[in-house]
């Protein structure tokens, strides 16, 4: 009976729709990809530096829950506090050497860390920070012709933020060094 | 002789298939201009495999974003490497094998993901059912909420026709696991079929 059952199954299998119309016309994203220039070149760099920031917020998410099942140490809050008003520096940029050493602690401490993670989940730290190290040199590229622009400033004071708050997500660490005051 | 295809022409918009004239394209002739990087003639690929494509995506996740993601990547891909399609399998068979690698890839990228498709599809209505005649549409509600991998194996076997060989490699599974799980589908279809008709 079960046997005559489970061929039934098979044979109305065989009846059921195998081509189904999207409900919506893929191709206008798919010809936008292929289509899409390979290099860089002819691109704005402000377009670049955006694409830039906007992707290391979304690559710092990805990392977060990547790894927030690897890290046994829970992530701990800091006084890291960068707040959107603060982002502009205005006319005058600079980095306090306190953030610097700051910075090279945390990084030394997530070096660490990174040996505890899955190889995915290392590599995708990875990826991830070395997208916002190049979205850091891009920027300051840009800000190197036009050092008086504030969405410019604004920008890498993100993408030092996502830094810091990706090294401070992977690591769980503890220190409470950063402020908006030490750059 | 190459074979005739029928898909709409580059002005296609979608919704408005069935008021315009399909025209005869040669998918040969297509698939070589493709090579040479001519998105138009890709475009006229995608218009006649886009349903085969989407189809399975579709049975495959059991949901229609995901399906529409997957399929949208698969074609993305096919462009990629339609260089190298030799034409040692018919061109749909090549695209079918790219899209259960797109519904694979999405389907490893995380856990989270996972489960959040899982209770997508566990909450709403079947969306492949829709597609489906009368009695077909309880069979059709029954294989999306099969575990994945029986799923996986159901639909390209008993579905699509694919052999063990066949879906196995598409999969990246052993035949006889495989085969096993074709035996857990059914087993599972019938215990779902029966009790729902009890």
């Amino acid at each position: 009976m079960t046997e005559h059952r489970e061929q039934r199954f098979m044979a109305d299998a065989a009846n059921l729709a195998t081509e189904i119309a999207p409900e919506r016309d893929l191709w206008p994203n798919i010809e936008a990809e292929i289509t899409r220039p390979a290099t860089r070149a002819g691109i704005p760099w402000f377009a670049q530096a955006a694409a830039v920031v906007a992707l290391v917020g979304a690559s710092s998410f990805i990392t977060y829950e990547l790894t927030k099942s690897d890290v046994q140490t829970s992530p701990v809050v800091t006084s890291v506090a960068f707040d959107a008003e603060f982002t502009s520096f205005g006319e005058e940029l600079r980095l306090a050497p306190s953030f610097d050493s700051a910075r090279n602690g945390l990084a030394t401490d997530l070096d660490m860390v990174l040996d505890d993670l899955s190889p995915d989940a290392r590599a995708e730290v990875e990826e991830n920070l070395a997208v916002i190290r190049n979205a850091v040199a891009d920027i300051k590229l840009a800000l190197e012709r036009e050092p008086g622009n504030e969405h410019l400033q604004g920008m890498l004071a993100d993408a030092y933020r996502e830094e810091l708050a990706m090294m401070r997500r992977v690591g769980g660490l503890t220190r409470s060094v950063m402020s908006r005051n030490d750059i | 002789m190459p074979a005739l295809l029928t898909a709409q022409t580059s002005d296609y918009s979608h919704g408005m298939a069935a008021a315009r004239q399909p025209a005869q394209i040669d998918e040969a002739d297509c698939i070589r201009r493709a090579q040479a990087a001519d998105t138009r003639a890709f475009e006229a690929l995608y218009r006649m495999h886009i349903d085969k494509v989407y189809g399975l995506c579709l049975r495959m996740t059991g949901n229609v974003s995901e399906a529409e993601d997957c399929a949208q990547e698969a074609f993305i891909q096919a462009w990629n490497k339609i260089t190298r399609f030799r034409g040692d399998s018919a061109f749909a068979t090549w695209l079918h094998r790219i899209a259960v690698n797109a519904v694979l890839g999405r389907m490893r990228k995380s856990k989270r993901e996972r489960d959040r498709i899982q209770v997508a599809a566990e909450i709403s209505t079947s969306p492949t059912a829709m597609h489906d005649s009368g009695e077909l549409r309880d069979l059709a509600e029954a294989i999306d909420r099969l575990p994945q991998g029986a799923r996986h194996v159901f639909v390209l076997n008993a579905v699509y026709g694919y052999s063990h060989e066949e879906s196995s490699n598409m999969l990246g599974i052993a035949v006889g696991t495989s085969k096993a799980q074709l035996h857990r589908a059914r087993r599972l279809l019938s215990q779902q079929l029966g009790e729902d008709r009890e």
